[in-house]
């Protein structure tokens, strides 16, 4: 109704009321005399007609509810309350159930914990009914003919026409269940077949494969499936079945190649957390475990909480009041940070540094703690491997064996070495770390000099922490000096906090820390005196930001450092901890008696124990994602044999939109990557991005309406979760993704003519999953004693319970301070120092500061270092580059050293007046992942340009993408607030390799989005939210066609939140020679064994998705139909286009007090 | 016109009907804070009451970035302007006037009428700062030099609605049992004059029911002992419900009049507009202070004071970590020796935790399971 019609309305109504009239009838010439009037005296009084209030009251009754579990990939994992209406879920709500979860000892977590839930799972209600719901199993038409034509290949290559292969611009058709389960089959086993033996290595070879990964295959096809439950340990049955699956096709392949069991092959896994980016690789440096972590409801414990790159109040929102109660009560907070975040607004102290600039922020805190002697030295040396020796000839460690003669290194109490061919015992029982005998080397004790005998001691990996200090070693910190060996040659020696000292005092002194980061050196000094002054009471909780850069690695590096100077590594108020998804699925031990169980002997019965046996190989999805290679530069290989991905020629996945849909370097991937995979599977509930690139979609239960229970617990909490199973009938023809895996499988066995295919996923079919759960319940140390009926019982309640770690709150490091066990490492310490040779060769055997990879005004990847002993990198030429190339694949391998002015003084390459702006993307409120934010209600909020009712017809949803830049920037550019923009990042590989313009391809690539001006971000600094969902072939054609405009493909519903293109179009893969190594030793994903090289999630690539160097180009005016300006700006009220009014208003003008 | 008792304003008033304060009042207090702007609150309002149609448009609970944020678009500037500069005593008596003084003669209230188009964007401002950033920028203390907080909005309940005195149908009222105010769905004609009378923009036209609506408090759930769903979804754990008694009454163990008169770092928002609004909210201490007195009268600087030494003030401390721990309403609570506890109006207890969360070790072998316990798994 417009505003006009009611002013006339209002007109005649004043008229009335002036008569004294009490209008109860219309303004339509009712006979009034039929109607009663009501007499109302004073309406604040008493009114007398209330009966109409039973509306809202029947609005807000429900028939009934029920508890299901809202789990995507943000680590709380809550359990809702689903309220039904006439069996709809009509809205949903929190349980109050977190303040009633015990452990098996009784003890319970408080009401603190109430409620959990966001606007997220609220929305679920928009998702569970939404139109982008996957309906039934879909299959593009071009897969379908291709198989039905029975997958034609070209002879001398393998290769499938392209014309079958269309994904993104194709139709979709509706099929069976059973039929979807048969095409998978057929396409699997075809492929595995087609890449077997000497034919299929020449096919791969044919097709261009780096020979390496042909190798890999060892002649296998079935290695060129590739299986991801996305985050697996969000669902230890139905998104772990899909490595389960894996494992399993060791039996096609037995069948395909016609080998023993001992000789056959699984499939491939691909990793999940460090496919994220979201993996901190420098931990298992430090600390030899995955990740050093603890429950974010620690920080009531600490001091000090330093809030390190992690938007804490938007990724992290159940656990945000632990922080402010924190601060409430005592707690300093501190914020290092890129922008003026919404972190920053509950902060105490804000410190805004140059994004990418952590590792030289946290060496510069180090460099004040060393240089004032602020560091504790008992801790350091009882503690790190900072007091051991380095022989300066070999930048090795001094052994023992090296300077006393005849020295037999004693039996290791705390650690135990097993012969090859024995077993560790079971994850419950591992009381002691455990390692092959063949590391034996690796655990070498080291040296110190002993200041007070003054002499050189040895030090076996035994002697830490309270050991140590048992036996009265007092080692020099800073000794240098000639070793005379055994051999009878001298040696030059230092200690490692020595070489690291210099480092530190040459390039990294608080007023060098300024120029690199930005922080004034006043308050690097102050910061670095506040941690020294606050032992084992300075928490560190470090976020995704600087995790995702190409340094990311040395960012942990030089946090721990900061942490271990300080005593502040272990403790419930004192540690550091890295966040991003949920990734712990070591908190789960049992689950190899699940994942790997012998497909060759599968145990059917309930309640006997699996065989386990290992038939698949995992590797990291970053090869995949930059173009399916492993990263070769020059004349090197560099990465490690063990890490050597196969070609991928099939791939299935569960719980993921991250390998397609907001994969980095997404356009690349589509148009380069895609096209030579042939079989693309996914299963979902929400038809993704991925989905709409795919070949089969496989329709799943939403977590409203699991038919079967799962389990999940979490990195950043206490509780074990159950999935419990959903009341109301299924909305639409879905199944849930265990039957979904049982389906292809059994299809795969009629294939085979193997019902071991179908007797691996028995208890689906007997509806009786709770025996796999039990099976991993009764192998977990933190859950057995746990039955999975009393778990799921009180889940339907609403109450989870506690994981028993060995604390509550589960704090990383808590053994190890205490002195109890070792950390992971060869040394038994946390390490500094990494002899390695890749360490070596990369110039990063100390901790040192690498500029960003492309993130960056300067030159890129330099290692900011004056000459130093100690560093001594292979050079660019020794690995057949050129020095001077700065191109984006040599980048990633080039070893060169500036000093800090050096630095200042250089430039990135593509420094030009256009390109000159740092783009970052990190993650939001609105969205976990790209989990739920396409939804409607939680969309128009979703940052300033929502409108429901889409007014300006160009907006692709109710919402839309926009880039935050500093005004200033934006003027500079002659952008308005409110106006399109394009970005454009590196022409040579982005928004993908060999894009031409005037191309469709190109058109739908390239990133078109709205300008916000945001005054908290600095200048030269934009950023846009990973979140979105970005535009595809079939969006871009739906804004085209459809009469609403939406970008919203009218085949498949996709609904983009960009115009064109997506924050994705400016990132692409980056390999990182030091993650890809063979030597670095760690403890393994389960349990306490030691391990060395590749590890998914542990010690692999990690992809630095923030990076991004890019240029702005105006599109369009932001006015309503392309023309003026945006109407907040307008109006009068956005930064810089304040009207009178609003600046008065923003200083309080409108106020005088006395 | 009567003359009518405001006890934030610390004077008497002109407004449309005789004082008559219901026998409880509803009012909510929100730590600011703690809010993360989630708009999980948003979210659990709009699902359960604005999902229909003609309602797509309706958050009767939003949250707004302050200064940069506002829903309808600068609601509150435009009022201000409307309004003009007003003074405030130092003593705390507003000198100014009210939108109901300050109205034109055939005016109920001083306003500003939205348009269709003033209800878009409903997040514009998230996240935006006062103040440009240069590389290094540092804050080293409180309050901040560059600033945004968190502002979220329910209706207020005042105990003078514009929108009730605006009603030319007296289709709008105050419950007598707890305040709530509400329009009459059966008898309002959409007219729209709460609309436009509102200063807080807080009632909404529904061009498809053609009726006004607005918050109706979740009296549906209050009648029932449990809190409104903004304040049981409010993961930031910033809300507390209860019924707030006029100073004069004040209970020190009830924890709205705790924090509003007894602590008084509860404060109305724009309380020099005269609706003796019944939404409290406890300023954020990072924000500038001038801004902060313009929206919060001039009690602001001893209630950041006061926020600021929580930590030397165990009952206070523990009453804002006890918020947001159980769904249903407080009537009084009690923080000793490190355990803060809630109860009905019965006095049966209804919550009770512990000021800091007990760190719990577990012996790193269990002798009865045979299992190690430990925290790298």
């Amino acid at each position: 109704m417009s505003t006009d019609h009611r002013l006339k309305r209002r007109a005649v109504i004043k008229g009335l009321v002036g008569l004294g009239v009490a209008t109860a009838g219309t303004t339509d010439a009712a006979p009034l005399r039929f109607l009663k009037p009501l007499a109302i005296d004073n309406p604040l009084a008493a009114y007398p007609n209330r009966s109409w209030e039973r509306v809202y009251r029947n609005i807000f009754n429900a028939d009934s509810s029920y508890v299901f579990l809202c789990a995507p990939n943000d680590t709380h994992n809550c359990l809702l309350r689903a309220y039904v209406k006439n069996g709809v879920v009509a809205r949903i709500g929190p349980t109050y159930g977190y303040g009633k979860a015990e452990d098996l000892a009784g003890n319970r977590s408080s009401a603190r914990w109430d409620p959990r839930i966001c606007q997220k799972g609220l929305a679920l209600v928009r998702r569970i009914y939404g139109d982008r719901r996957v309906k039934s199993p879909m299959v593009r038409t071009g897969f379908k003919q291709w198989a039905d034509a029975g997958f034609p290949r070209d002879p001398k290559t393998g290769a499938v026409d392209q014309k079958y292969m269309q994904r993104g611009r194709d139709t979709w058709q509706r099929v069976g269940w059973d039929e979807a389960f048969a095409l998978s089959a057929k396409a699997m086993d075809n492929i595995a077949r087609t890449y077997s033996g000497k034919k299929g290595a020449e096919f791969l070879e044919a097709q261009g494969y780096d020979h390496s990964m042909v190798e890999a295959c060892e002649g296998s096809g079935m290695q060129t499936l590739k299986l991801r439950g996305g985050m697996a340990f969000l669902g230890a049955t139905r998104i772990f079945g899909l490595y389960r699956f894996a494992n399993m096709m060791a039996l096609a392949d037995a069948a395909i190649r016609n080998v023993k069991p001992d000789d056959a092959i699984g499939a491939r896994g691909w990793d999940s957390y460090s496919w994220h980016t979201d993996l901190p690789p420098g931990h298992p440096m430090v600390t030899g475990a995955q990740t050093n972590d603890f429950d974010l409801f620690s920080v009531e414990h600490s001091k000090l909480c330093l809030v390190w790159g992690m938007n804490w109040i938007t990724t992290k929102m159940p656990d945000s009041h632990w922080l402010t109660e924190a601060r409430l009560k005592g707690t300093k907070t501190v914020a290092i940070t890129v922008e003026y975040s919404a972190t920053a607004s509950k902060c105490d102290e804000v410190i805004v540094i140059r994004p990418g600039t952590d590792p030289a922020f946290a060496l510069g805190l180090a460099q004040v703690i060393i240089s004032k002697k602020k560091y504790d030295e008992a801790w350091v040396s009882a503690n790190t491997d900072l007091p051991f020796l380095v022989r300066m000839d070999t930048l090795q460690p001094l052994r023992p064996e090296e300077v006393v003669k005849g020295y037999t290194a004693p039996k290791l109490e705390n650690l135990d070495l097993i012969a090859k061919g024995q077993k560790p015992p079971p994850v419950t029982q591992q009381k002691k770390q455990v390692a092959a005998e063949a590391m034996a080397a690796d655990f070498k004790g080291q040296v110190v000099w002993n200041a007070a005998k003054k002499a050189l001691t040895p030090i076996t990996r035994d002697e830490m922490g309270k050991t140590f200090v048992k036996t009265g070693v007092k080692p020099d910190l800073r000794y240098r000096g000639s070793v005379t060996l055994v051999s009878g040659e001298t040696v030059e020696v230092r200690t490692q906090f020595d070489l690291l000292a210099e480092y530190l005092d040459a390039n990294l002194t608080p007023e060098q820390t300024e120029k690199v980061t930005g922080a004034p050196a006043a308050a690097v000094i102050a910061l670095a005196e506040d941690i020294a002054k606050n032992p084992e009471k300075t928490i560190i909780p470090v976020g995704m930001g600087p995790n995702q850069f190409f340094n990311a690695d040395l960012k942990d590096r030089a946090i721990f450092l900061v942490a271990a100077l300080t005593r502040n590594l272990g403790f419930p108020g004192g540690n550091v901890g890295s966040y991003a998804g949920n990734y712990r699925t070591a908190i789960f031990g049992g689950m190899p008696s699940y994942v790997v169980e012998d497909p060759f002997n599968p145990t059917t019965d309930a309640n006997a124990k699996p065989k386990v046996k290992k038939y698949l190989h995992y590797e990291s999805l970053h090869y995949f994602n930059y173009g399916d290679r492993p990263l070769r530069q020059g004349n090197t290989l560099f990465t490690g044999k063990g890490h050597l991905p196969a070609p991928t020629k099939a791939m299935w996945l569960n719980n993921s939109n991250s390998v397609i849909g907001n994969v980095k370097w997404h356009y690349d991937v589509v148009n380069n990557t895609l096209p030579r995979i042939e079989f693309i599977a996914f299963s979902d509930w929400w038809w993704t991005g991925s989905c709409e690139y795919a070949d089969v979609v496989f329709a799943c239960d939403s977590w409203a309406e699991f038919k079967h229970p799962d389990m999940t617990a979490s990195c950043t909490n206490p509780f074990v979760q159950m999935y419990p199973k959903g009341q109301i009938k299924r909305v639409f023809d879905t199944k849930s993704d265990m039957e979904i895996i049982a389906g292809v499988s059994k299809a795969l066995g009629t294939l085979y003519k193997d019902e071991r295919f179908a007797k691996m996923w028995k208890f689906v079919d007997d509806d009786n999953v709770e025996a796999y759960l039990q099976r991993i319940i009764d192998d977990t140390p933190g859950l057995k004693g746990y039955r999975v009926e009393v778990l799921l019982q009180k889940a339907m309640q609403g109450v989870p319970m506690l994981v028993n770690n060995r604390t509550y709150p589960r704090i990383s490091s808590y053994e190890q301070a205490k002195g109890e066990q070792p950390w992971h490492t060869k040394t038994g310490r946390v390490e500094f120092y990494r002899p390695e040779q890749d360490f070596l060769d990369a110039g990063e055997n100390l901790v040192v500061y690498r500029e960003p990879v492309d993130s960056t005004v300067y030159e890129p990847n330099v290692i900011v270092a004056r000459p130093h002993p100690a560093i001594r990198p292979r050079t660019p030429e020794s690995y057949g580059l050129s020095r001077d190339d700065q191109s984006v694949e040599v980048r990633q391998v080039r070893n060169v050293l500036k000093s800090t002015d050096e630095l200042l003084a250089s430039k990135h390459p593509l420094t030009s007046k256009d390109y000159r702006y740092i783009y970052h993307t990190p993650k939001y409120r609105h969205g976990a992942h790209t989990t739920p934010v396409d939804t409607d209600f939680t969309g128009v909020l979703f940052g300033p340009f929502g409108d429901v009712y889409r007014r300006d017809k160009r907006l692709p949803s109710v919402t839309e993408a926009y880039v935050d830049i500093n005004p200033l920037d934006a003027k500079e550019l002659g952008l308005e607030d409110g106006d399109y923009v394009y970005i454009d990042a590196d022409p040579s590989d982005r928004p993908y390799r060999n894009w031409k313009p005037g191309t469709e391809a190109y058109k739908v690539a390239r990133l078109l989005l709205r300008v916000r001006y945001y005054p908290g971000t600095p200048r030269r600094i934009t950023r846009t939210w990973h979140n979105m969902y970005g535009a595809s072939f079939g969006s871009v054609k739906g804004a085209e066609t459809r009469p609403d405009g939406l970008a919203k493909n009218p085949l498949t519903n996709y609904q983009a939140m960009y115009r064109s293109g997506s924050h994705q179009s400016a990132t692409r893969a980056w390999l990182r020679p030091t993650l890809m190594t063979e030597t670095l030793v760690h403890k393994d994903i389960f349990g306490q064994v030691l391990m060395k090289g590749f590890a998914p999630d542990i010690h692999c690539p990690v992809g630095a998705p923030r990076e991004a160097f890019v240029k702005f180009t105006k599109a369009e005016e932001g006015g309503l139909s392309g023309r003026g300006l945006w109407r907040p700006a307008a109006l009068g009220l956005r930064p810089t286009y304040e009207r009178e009014g609003m600046k008065q208003y923003l200083v309080g003008g409108f106020t005088k007090i006395g | 016109m009567s003359n009518v008792k405001n006890w934030q304003l610390k004077r008497d008033m002109q407004y449309a009907y005789d004082e008559a304060r219901p026998k409880k009042q509803w009012a909510i207090v929100f730590d600011l804070n703690k809010c993360i702007a989630c708009q999980t609150c948003t979210l659990a309002c709009k699902t359960t009451w604005t999902s229909g149609k003609g309602q797509e448009y309706m958050f009767w609970n939003n949250v707004e970035t302050k200064p940069f944020g506002s829903y309808p678009l600068g609601w509150d500037v435009n009022v201000l302007e409307k309004l003009g500069k007003q003074e405030w005593a130092k003593n705390g008596t507003y000198q100014g006037k009210t939108i109901f003084e300050a109205a034109p003669p055939e005016e109920r209230a001083v306003h500003f009428a939205p348009t269709d188009d003033d209800w878009m964007y409903p997040n514009h401002g998230e996240d935006d700062c006062v103040g440009a950033q240069n590389t290094g920028g540092h804050v080293g203390s409180l309050p901040h030099d560059k600033w945004f907080f968190y502002l979220p909005r329910t209706c207020a309940h005042c105990t003078y609605p514009a929108c009730l005195a605006a009603c030319p149908r007296k289709a709008i009222y105050k419950r007598e049992e707890d305040g709530i105010v509400l329009i009459d769905q059966s008898r309002c004609k959409g007219y729209g004059e709460c609309v436009r009378a509102c200063p807080y923009k807080k009632s909404m036209y529904n061009p498809y029911t053609r009726v006004s609506e607005k918050c109706v408090g979740c009296y549906p759930a209050v009648e029932q002992g449990i809190q409104p769903q903004c304040v049981v979804n409010c993961i930031g754990k910033i809300r507390v419900m209860g019924f707030i008694n006029p100073p004069w009454k004040a209970r020190k163990d009830n924890p709205v009049d705790y924090l509003v008169h007894t602590k008084q770092i509860a404060l109305p928002y724009y309380p020099q507009l005269g609706l003796e609004p019944n939404i409290y909210y406890i300023p954020p201490i990072h924000a500038d202070r001038a801004y902060l007195r313009q929206m919060f009268g001039p009690m602001v600087d001893q209630a950041v004071d006061r926020y600021r030494t929580l930590a030397k003030d165990p009952t206070t401390a523990g009453l804002l970590t006890l918020i947001g721990s159980t769904d249903r309403i407080l009537h009084r609570f009690t923080v000793n020796n490190g355990v803060a506890a809630g109860f009905d109006e019965r006095d049966a207890e209804l919550v009770k935790v512990p000021v800091v969360e007990p760190v719990i070790e577990r012996p790193a072998w269990d002798e009865k399971l045979e299992t190690i316990r430990t925290n790298t798994p």
